[in-house]
């Protein structure tokens, strides 16, 4: 017993303590990270001759300030928080899915197909083209997910190279085979029985703008998601396989039915995303009518802390603050490449975890060289 | 069946010196691109930030050729950038241990936002940019050669870039397989523990490799920018970063490997084009394929290393 040293305080105080301090932390490295990003992203706005101060205000007025920017936040949020989900549950599980943006687009082929090629009543019409999105998006995950567990491929490089793929596939489907005319590469429009209705047709509010009751759908998704992780076994089995996939195999975890399980859904979130995204907002399939909605929910989902909330709420602020920037655009001519960059400074910032260490280590003890280890070779 | 039209339509439209050409020229970017794979994968690191060093390469390129008036002077910047782009993106991730794929990601959205701001910042257009300000890289006739059928076109006319890509394979091929520091890389990559414990500066040679594959990436850019089109297109990388870690998949990390590989995808952008203007097969199908390939060597590749591996476990067991 001696040996072992036991915390001398313990209980319920000092566990929240304990976990407090970890959230704090966190936190703090957030809100440094940001800090710092905008304090970067002004000094860009000055060199380009702009007064930082208007443009940070003319973006949270843009995002929130008017009827429009608002519904423009909501819009734009809807599939960013579909992926960044999807994401944050790959991520949380131990796979770095970087195909969500493939899964995205072929969730949303699926759904557009399902949409305008059937006639059916609503209540089940709209339903089935939201699963072929879900289906079309787990199907496009199977394969990167088949290939990892059976084989140990890494999931990254696949998922990058079916990314192209679903790319082409999709060029050449909405080019010839789905096309609605020779000259175009569009499909044709949804069928009213599949559409998801947007504020503007039925409610007072969003003149002039695409956001559909999609948002709640994503928001669903999400409070789903973060039941499963929080409450049932499959989501402390997704977490703890995510943590540490050996002592998870010890625990008796069944890491293939895991793995494949947890790719599977966030493809099929990133699927349905992408039908939503359609029945929604376009109500036809444009050849790449939107890139990069997939990244930006790996962003989004980083940022969050890989958690579902956390991404939820990223994301959301991702939405926001490109409503933000298309207003800045129009009415300042800023570029609304802006908020990318600064995006990527706080991704920057706060993924260098050492960064913050290296700091502080560098005030504690200056001019004793660092210790080189053979710990932490594997990056 | 008439053989006789069929290989007057592969001649036509698949194999003929105008095709080859084309396949040598579209094959360059992704040669480079495919080497700051390789630089990076073999010194044991997953470099997804290609894409982003691209683009960066080509926007100074174009910068310092604008400025200067000199198409080595954008050579000279594309490298720069590509060294500090590289260092950054060192700093960050081997020294600071953010987590490498986090960071690529980063890089890439950074760098796609960055350059298209700097075109309206810095030129004051939107999408594009050119200028006869511009200088980009000519045709180089090499006397001698250029006289000589079929062979004399195939090797003569291309621009200084691509015969410097040339050169850097056969450089890279060198120092990876004839020289000390290239013994040192591949062990890191290898075994990292066993290249610490033999005295190896394990974060240096990673340090350096990260730094190598900036200068690659941002080389593949300066073709894209003042060779291959003469002027800055918002995201003109068009995915050649990921396709440089597809062709050092493919090329098994060797620098020969990754040549051939590029030729492949060179080959089968410039046919793809062709058959898609005479509407033979949808050029999509031709631009899926070298993917695809990607996949299935990937699959081959891993199994038949797992199968060596459990060979060699079963007969180390047998030796107990």
């Amino acid at each position: 017993m001696s040996s072992i040293s036991i915390p001398k305080k313990s209980g319920f105080l000092t566990n929240l303590q304990r976990s407090m301090g970890g959230v704090l932390r966190r936190s703090l490295t957030i809100f440094l990270s940001v800090f710092l990003a905008i304090i970067v992203g002004s000094i860009i706005m000055l060199l380009y001759g702009q007064n930082p101060i208007m443009i940070y205000k003319l973006l949270i007025m843009g995002a929130f300030g008017s009827q429009v920017g608002f519904f423009v936040t909501i819009q734009r949020a809807t599939p960013i928080i579909f992926t960044a989900v999807a994401s944050a549950l790959a991520f949380r599980t131990g796979v770095f899915n970087v195909g969500v943006e493939g899964q995205f687009f072929i969730g949303a082929i699926a759904g557009t197909y399902v949409g305008y090629a059937f006639k059916m009543p609503t209540i089940i019409h709209l339903p089935l083209s939201l699963l072929a999105g879900f289906a079309g998006g787990a199907l496009w995950a199977f394969f990167p997910t088949l290939m990892r567990q059976k084989l140990g491929v890494s999931e990254i490089i696949t998922t990058i190279m079916t990314n192209y793929l679903a790319t082409y596939l999709i060029s050449w489907l909405t080019t010839y085979p789905l096309a609605a005319s020779a000259v175009t590469s569009e499909t044709p429009f949804v069928q009213p029985t599949a559409v998801l209705p947007q504020f503007q047709e039925f409610t007072p509010f969003g003149k002039g703008t695409q956001a559909s009751v999609g948002i709640f759908i994503a928001l669903g998704v999400a409070f789903v998601m973060w039941y499963i992780f929080k409450r049932t076994k499959l989501g402390y089995e997704w977490r703890m396989v995510g943590l540490s996939s050996l002592f998870s195999e010890f625990g008796g975890i069944n890491l293939n039915k895991t793995f494949i399980g947890g790719m599977l859904v966030s493809g099929g979130i990133a699927g349905l995303g992408g039908a939503v995204e359609i029945l929604g907002v376009w109500r036809k399939y444009k050849n790449l009518f939107a890139v990069g909605f997939g990244f930006k929910g790996n962003l989004a989902a980083l940022l969050g802390g890989q958690n579902i909330i956390g991404s939820t709420v990223a994301a959301s602020l991702y939405g926001a603050m490109e409503s933000g920037a298309l207003g800045l655009e129009w009415n300042a001519g800023v570029p609304r490449q802006l908020i990318d960059i600064v995006v990527g400074l706080i991704i920057f910032f706060m993924a260098a975890e050492g960064m913050w260490d290296f700091l502080r280590k560098i005030k504690i003890a200056r001019g004793e060289p660092a210790r080189r280890t053979t710990e932490n070779l594997e990056v | 069946m008439d053989w006789s039209g069929v290989l007057d339509v592969v001649q036509r439209y698949i194999l003929n010196v105008a095709n080859l050409q084309g396949m040598l020229r579209l094959a360059t970017p992704v040669i480079l691109a495919g080497l700051c794979a390789l630089i990076t994968d073999r010194a044991g690191i997953l470099n997804i930030a290609g894409e982003g060093m691209i683009l960066f390469g080509a926007w100074f390129a174009v910068a310092g050729s604008y400025f200067f008036s000199s198409s080595f002077a954008g050579l000279f910047a594309g490298i720069l950038t590509g060294l500090v782009i590289g260092g950054l993106f060192a700093l960050f991730s081997l020294k600071f241990r953010a987590n490498i794929i986090v960071m690529g990601i980063a890089i890439n959205t950074f760098a796609n936002a960055a350059t298209i701001f700097l075109t309206r910042a810095v030129f004051h257009v939107a999408g594009s940019f050119s200028d006869p300000k511009l200088q980009g890289f000519g045709p180089i006739n090499i006397p001698g050669l250029q006289s000589i059928p079929i062979l004399g076109p195939l090797l003569s006319g291309y621009t200084f870039v691509v015969y410097l890509t040339w050169a850097l394979v056969i450089l890279t091929a060198v120092f990876l397989y004839r020289t000390p520091w290239g013994l040192h890389l591949r062990a890191v990559g290898e075994n990292p523990q066993a290249a610490e414990t033999l005295g190896i500066n394990v974060g240096r040679i990673r340090f350096l490799a990260v730094m190598a594959s900036g200068v690659f990436a941002a080389l593949a850019g300066v073709y894209l920018s003042l060779a291959h089109l003469n002027g800055f297109v918002d995201l003109m990388s068009a995915g050649r970063g990921f396709i440089g870690m597809a062709v050092n998949t493919f090329g098994g990390g060797a620098p020969l490997g990754v040549f051939l590989s590029s030729l492949l995808f060179g080959f089968t952008d410039t046919i793809g084009f062709r058959l898609q203007a005479e509407r033979i097969i949808p050029v999509y199908f031709i631009q899926m394929l070298p993917y695809l390939v990607t996949l299935a060597a990937l699959t081959f590749f891993t199994v038949r290393r797992q199968r060596a591996l459990k060979a060699k476990i079963a007969t180390s067991h047998a030796g107990d």
